[in-house]
């Protein structure tokens, strides 16, 4: 280290070289190489590999072998892969709503509540259901699709005995079945942030509102709605996120069928892996579908922004 | 707070929360009633109490799950508690260190919530059945500690850097070090922070199902596995199962979330709905 000539006291960090503030940072990365190692090893590098082995003939075990183009020519041809995306469409579309419309309508019910405490116990209560586990509330309605579930019961107990059938082995029922578990479908992640939105509105925005004689559906759609598009835009991204990578219903209830009625590409994805031992396949899969995450995520950034 | 408010639309508001508030819990009560119904009660009536009840339904599924419920507590803890700690060191480094690469290294972090699961999941199958791991729990640890550090560092490193420098000066002149000034001061002072983000971490390791499917043994294997391979198989088999059972084992995976959650439930509201996780 070369100190400037004539300088008595310590010259500051920021005039010091490059090597030395280097060296005077040890600190820090040793603060932070516990994080950069497991991100590195379990985060990083699996995404490495699933992207470059997309271009081979991965078998999982052996050395792979490049093979270009080939592994997305075959997904993008594959008859399976069309009805699986076909699919996703739906999925995707149906999972937008749900994750966005029942939240923000519980949110706004809530929120125009007279008094705090009968807020905060009403908030409270649709918080509640997360102590379900994912997996259980899935094997549930599971059995609720079931011939002898609760669904036909209570059909039956209403009369309707023609529309009783084992819902999850109709190839017209199924997918839909799949999509539509879960009623009344309040994401308590996503109601909480809706929730705080509507907190975040200052009072004068209401009080204004009032005096312009925006009251109930109209001020929901003139106040709330365009101050909560952060909120808004936030959930239906992860939204799409979530749903174009969600595969656990259909693996555990359907495994995809009947047929393809119920298989998803990322379904696809893990049984051309684990079934089949295609990895390199698989991994052309994977990358198509981060294709359209970005994509979709890019639109619906865009979108949310744009019609203002 | 004044009483006789209750006009009638909020009346109908109520009524309607309440509604569908019940019809959110439901798969519980669902559940609870019928894990103590033998095969007959089951099949005669789903939604009533059941008279006799079974309470052996109980004994059956806890004898199936009791290693797994254990299995999920080590898995879960472990994996929450070392995120925490690999969070608050690298949090702290990012809030109140200088050194070169610093915004670089937290792009580097932060670019991790972009990296979909599904793309990561069949790689990570492949490696970790290569690695070899001293217990079989670190299988599924590792990864899940991983997976959480960008969104806690993010949280943790808003809530270090608005401690007060004051407070941090003076400990600073005393002689503290970075690693005491981070375990007497900046730890204690973002204790709830560090509570809601464990809670909020905590509900998807618990639910995690995938990576603990492909890379467990069954010795180790957790909650979630366990629930799909005692209902054996998917609602498409032909045979009925003991839902009695079926429902208690599913009664018994979520009693530590609702223990949880009867202390912790505030941590989790707040934690959402202040800033950090806002887009």
């Amino acid at each position: 280290m070369t100190a400037l000539p004539g300088t008595r006291s310590a010259p500051p960090a920021s005039r010091r070289g490059p090597l030395a503030r280097l060296r005077e940072g040890w600190p820090a990365y040793l603060f932070l190489l516990p994080t950069l190692l497991v991100v590195g090893y379990f985060s990083y590098y699996p995404a490495y590999v699933a992207v470059t082995r997309a271009f081979t003939d991965w078998d999982g075990l052996n050395t792979p072998n490049f093979t270009g183009l080939e592994n997305f020519q075959r997904a993008l041809t594959d008859p399976v892969m069309g009805q699986a995306a076909l699919n996703l469409a739906i999925w995707v579309a149906a999972g937008l709503l749900l994750a966005v419309v029942p939240p923000l309508l519980i949110a706004e019910l809530i929120f125009h509540l007279r008094g705090r405490r009968r807020q905060y116990a009403y908030r409270t209560l649709f918080v509640l259901p997360i102590v379900i586990p994912s997996l259980v509330l899935l094997l549930v309605w599971g059995s609720f699709y079931r011939s002898d579930g609760l669904l036909n019961t209570l059909l039956g107990a209403v009369g309707l005995e023609g529309l009783r059938h084992d819902w999850l082995s109709d190839l017209d029922t199924a997918l839909p079945s799949l999509i539509f578990l879960g009623f009344p479908y309040i994401d308590a992640f996503n109601f909480l942030l809706i929730y705080a939105g509507l907190q975040n509105i200052p009072d004068e925005v209401f009080d204004a509102a009032r005096l312009d004689g925006a009251t109930g559906w109209r001020r929901v759609l003139r106040i709330d709605l365009p101050l909560l598009r952060p909120q808004l835009a936030l959930i239906a991204v992860l939204a799409i996120i979530g749903n174009v990578q969600y595969f656990i219903s259909p693996l555990v209830l359907t495994s995809g069928g009947p047929g393809f009625a119920t298989t998803v590409p990322a379904l696809l994805m893990y049984y051309t892996a684990t079934r089949d031992g295609e990895y390199g396949y698989a991994m052309a899969i994977a990358v198509l579908l981060m294709i359209v995450v970005v994509v979709l995520t890019a639109f619906s950034r865009l979108l949310s922004r744009g019609n203002r | 707070m004044k009483r006789g408010n209750l006009t009638v639309g909020e009346v109908v508001r109520q009524g309607l929360l309440l509604l569908f508030g019940l019809l959110a819990l439901f798969p519980l009560y669902f559940s609870v009633v019928n894990s103590f119904k033998d095969r007959v009660q089951y099949a005669e009536n789903l939604l009533d109490l059941p008279f006799p009840a079974h309470p052996e339904n109980y004994a059956l599924a806890w004898a199936q799950i009791q290693g797994p419920l254990l299995n999920s507590v080590v898995v879960t803890v472990a994996s929450v508690l070392a995120t925490l700690i690999f969070a608050s060191l690298s949090a702290y480094a990012f809030a109140l260190m200088d050194f070169p690469g610093r915004h670089l290294l937290f792009g580097v972090t932060f670019a991790l919530l972009l990296v979909p699961e599904f793309l990561t999941l069949i790689p990570l199958y492949v490696q970790i059945q290569a690695l070899t791991l001293p217990s079989n729990y670190l299988a599924i640890i590792l990864p899940t500690i991983a997976a959480g550090q960008p969104f806690a560092i993010l949280v943790l490193r808003a809530a270090f850097e608005a401690i007060p420098r004051d407070m941090l000066e003076a400990a600073r002149l005393d002689g503290a070090g970075h690693l005491a000034l981070l375990r007497r001061i900046v730890l204690p002072v973002s204790l709830p922070v560090l509570v809601s983000v464990a809670i909020i971490r905590l509900i998807p390791v618990w639910n995690e199902y995938l990576l603990p499917s492909l890379v467990l043994d069954e010795r180790h294997r957790t909650l979630p596995v366990a629930l799909v391979a005692f209902q054996g198989g998917g609602a498409a088999t032909a045979v009925t199962p003991n839902y009695g059972a079926l429902m208690a084992s599913y009664v018994l995976a979520a009693v530590p979330l609702v223990l949880l959650f009867a202390f912790l439930m505030r941590y989790y509201i707040q934690g959402v709905t202040s800033g950090g996780v806002k887009g």
